[in-house]
């Protein structure tokens, strides 16, 4: 393929005597860097397709035909591609590639005018970017630093495990809260099949299903008979609480949560004159009964079907898990500095050092399980990611718009 | 909702037939047929898109399924772009034919909407997934450019040479689009994964091969426009840019969790 249509590149070569002259000349060539970046291509492929680290055991224990291979491999670094130091050499010539032809770039974007000098600039930009990222990478490798801190709701630290033992933190971290959040899927889906207040009088052989919609009264009496005020009642249902309990502190009817684990309806019945109230509970269905108020003399039994809160749906309760969160407070010379929560997606960052929620303990759950990371590189790496984007899109943008006026104008490239 | 998935495939099986009836008859009218249907196919995946990410409360970009229809959309889109630009008559065909299997393929996986995990409740994943997306389907179209190239090279005395000019064009444009995206695709996902994990990134398989394909979309680029490389030898870089790029969509999924799977 190389021997298609060549041309040489514009702009004269940067004239620099001597060994250092001819390796920069080396470096800054297109084909060489291309070169190089075909190499890191196939190393890789080969960190893809090669099982790499704590994956060779495993590998072999399925394999255990391919231990010959492996070995040779793993002798020449294919084991563990993106940690070797052959592959960080291959990255280093890469970046000493980079800066030489980015230095020749920059003559070039005085020596160009125009629309083409927007362009090399563009490309210059585009260049400079990805040293960023380069040197990005490597202050993080060279002065990050990484550990796992473990905390339970009340429980201070001022280190975390760190990779090589432990890695101190400037202040202390103190776990407020952790929190776990469910999705509502399988309740959702369940109340679909209905919720409803089964009511019934058994001695005169009344069943009627009303349908759980709040402040409707319903007029109900047994159909054999004519309707009376001894006979007839107007149902109610005040109040709908998926999960109850009843907060000794107010003496008031609360709900844990948004999940049906403990579906309650309050039922308010008038019949001739009296008014009787009373909770209705889908789980304990003979609770209501004796439980409520007030209802001795009442002949009607209520009984909550709530499809959410059928058999099926009992023995788990809550859909898939939708967010854990951790409140820590951060305390410097006794003083909260910072109170924040924190999410997976939603870190905290505090004096370099950047906490995320990395897992929480499904058995304990005041427990949690927070990463620490500082990562000095992180604003080089952002500050070329930028500077990529807006390199590209002057690349970009201009560059076609550069083809037409060059073929217009006969230009020769 | 299911309706509207079909229609957009019925839509661009609608086009394809078209654009083939056109190629073989020359009447405009089928030209003109396949381009209504293209775009009826594009507007009632919009609309299709619109609708479940108003139902699942997000963006509709997280699965198989969800990216499969993405990236039909992102196909169809490009293509109608180039199609005010420029007339390949061929490209039309070619087009639908790869928004109608998509569309196939992603109606073999599970259509329902799911709750996400914590990890993927992100708006730098939804942003991530459209840009990867948007740059797919511009080397999509640059690698049925790079076929075209291919057979045109081998019956080269019937290609008029300014169709041939303009293959090379619209095949420099959509790879420069797809890397402009493929490159803000890949960004954005090292910022989530950041704001996930505290690590932009991690050399995992995926990541490895989004590498490995920018590599290549940026070695085109480089030869094409330091090198002056045009016809076959650009037309095999599109061709083994976009073999990387379904190997890093399907391929670090199916063959390389294939071969990891031992891990689980
Ligand atoms: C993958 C890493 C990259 C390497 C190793 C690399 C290397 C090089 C080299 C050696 C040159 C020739 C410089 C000269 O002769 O003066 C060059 C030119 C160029 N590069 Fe890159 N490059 C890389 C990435 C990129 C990217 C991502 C872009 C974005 C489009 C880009 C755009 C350009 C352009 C536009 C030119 C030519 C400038 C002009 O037209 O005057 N490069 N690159």
């Amino acid at each position: 393929m190389s021997d298609q249509n060549q041309k040489e590149k514009p702009g004269a070569p940067v004239k620099a005597p001597g060994i250092a002259g001819s390796i920069a000349s080396l470096l800054g060539s297109l084909k060489f860097s291309l070169g190089v970046v075909v190499i890191i291509a196939l190393a890789c492929i080969a960190g893809t397709l090669i099982p790499q680290g704590e994956q060779v055991s495993r590998y072999l224990m399925k394999n255990p035909g391919s231990h010959k291979g492996l070995e040779l491999m793993s002798s020449l670094g294919l084991t563990h591609v993106f940690s070797s130091w052959w592959f960080a050499a291959l990255l280093c010539v890469l970046a000493a590639s980079l800066l030489v032809c980015t230095g020749r770039r920059f003559q070039a974007i005085r020596r160009s005018s125009g629309a083409m000098r927007v362009r090399v600039a563009g490309s210059f930009v585009t260049h400079v970017s990805l040293l960023l990222v380069l040197v990005g990478g490597v202050v993080r490798v060279l002065w990050g630093e990484k550990g796992v801190l473990e905390l339970s709701e009340g429980q201070e630290a001022t280190a975390c495990v760190g990779v090589a033992g432990m890695m101190p933190i400037p202040f202390t971290v103190r776990l407020v809260d952790f929190e776990l959040e469910h999705y509502k899927t399988p309740g959702q889906a369940l109340e679909a099949e209905g919720d409803a207040l089964l009511v019934q009088w058994p001695e005169k052989g009344l069943a009627v299903k009303l349908p759980v919609e709040l402040m409707k009264t319903q007029v109900i009496a047994p159909s054999a008979e004519p309707p009376g005020p001894d006979n007839t009642f107007r149902v109610t249902i005040e109040r709908y609480i998926p999960d109850f309990f009843m907060d000794s502190a107010t003496g008031g009817a609360r709900s844990r949560s948004d999940q049906p684990n403990n579906p309650a309806l309050y039922v308010s019945v008038v019949a001739a004159g009296s008014t009787n109230a009373q909770w209705v509970f889908a789980r304990f269905p003979d609770f209501s009964r004796h439980g409520g108020q007030g209802g001795a003399g009442m002949p009607l039994q209520f009984k909550f079907v709530s499809g959410s809160a059928n058999p099926a749906a009992m023995g788990r309760p809550e859909g898939p898990v939708k967010a854990f969160r951790s409140t820590v407070e951060l305390i410097e010379n006794g003083q909260v500095v910072l109170k924040k929560t924190i999410a997976v997606n939603s870190p905290m960052s505090h004096r370099g050092y950047t906490f995320y929620q990395l897992s929480y303990n499904p058995n304990d759950l005041t427990w949690t399980a927070l990463q620490v990371v500082r990562d000095p590189g992180v604003p080089i790496v952002y500050a070329g990611f930028l500077l990529m984007m807006v390199g590209l899109t002057v690349v970009f943008c201009v560059g076609p718009y550069m083809d037409d006026k060059r073929k217009k104008t006969g230009v020769a490239a | 909702m299911i309706n509207l998935f079909n229609a957009g495939l019925a839509a661009y099986v609608g086009a394809l037939v078209c654009a083939v009836v056109y190629l073989m008859s020359s009447r405009r009218f089928f030209d003109r047929a396949a381009n209504t249907m293209m775009a009826a196919g594009a507007l009632v995946q919009t609309v299709y898109i619109g609708m479940r990410w108003v139902e699942a409360g997000r963006a509709p970009f997280s699965n198989m399924f969800e990216s499969l229809v993405l990236f039909a959309w992102s196909v169809a889109v490009i293509y109608l772009v180039l199609r005010i630009q420029r007339n390949i008559p061929w490209l039309g065909a070619a087009a639908s034919v790869f928004c109608a299997l998509a569309l196939a393929h992603a109606s073999t996986f599970e259509a329902d909407i799911k709750p996400l995990m914590p990890a993927l409740q992100s708006n730098w994943l939804s942003f991530h997934v459209l840009t990867c997306f948007l740059g797919y389907g511009g080397f999509a179209v640059a690698f049925l450019i790079g076929i075209g190239v291919l057979v045109a090279d081998r019956g080269a005395s019937t290609v008029k040479p300014e169709t041939r000019e303009t293959l090379e064009t619209v095949m420099t444009r959509t790879i420069s689009f797809g890397f402009l995206f493929l490159t803000l695709g890949i960004l954005t996902g090292a910022v989530w994964a950041n704001s996930a994990w505290g690590t932009y990134w991690s050399w995992d398989p995926k990541e490895t091969w989004s590498l490995i394909t920018w590599f290549i979309y940026a070695i085109f680029l480089h030869c094409r426009f330091m090198r002056g490389w045009r016809g076959q030898a650009s037309a095999w870089i599109s061709i083994i840019g976009f073999a990387s790029v379904l190997f890093t969509y399907f391929g670090v999924n199916f063959l390389l969790s294939g071969l990891h799977s031992y891990a689980q």
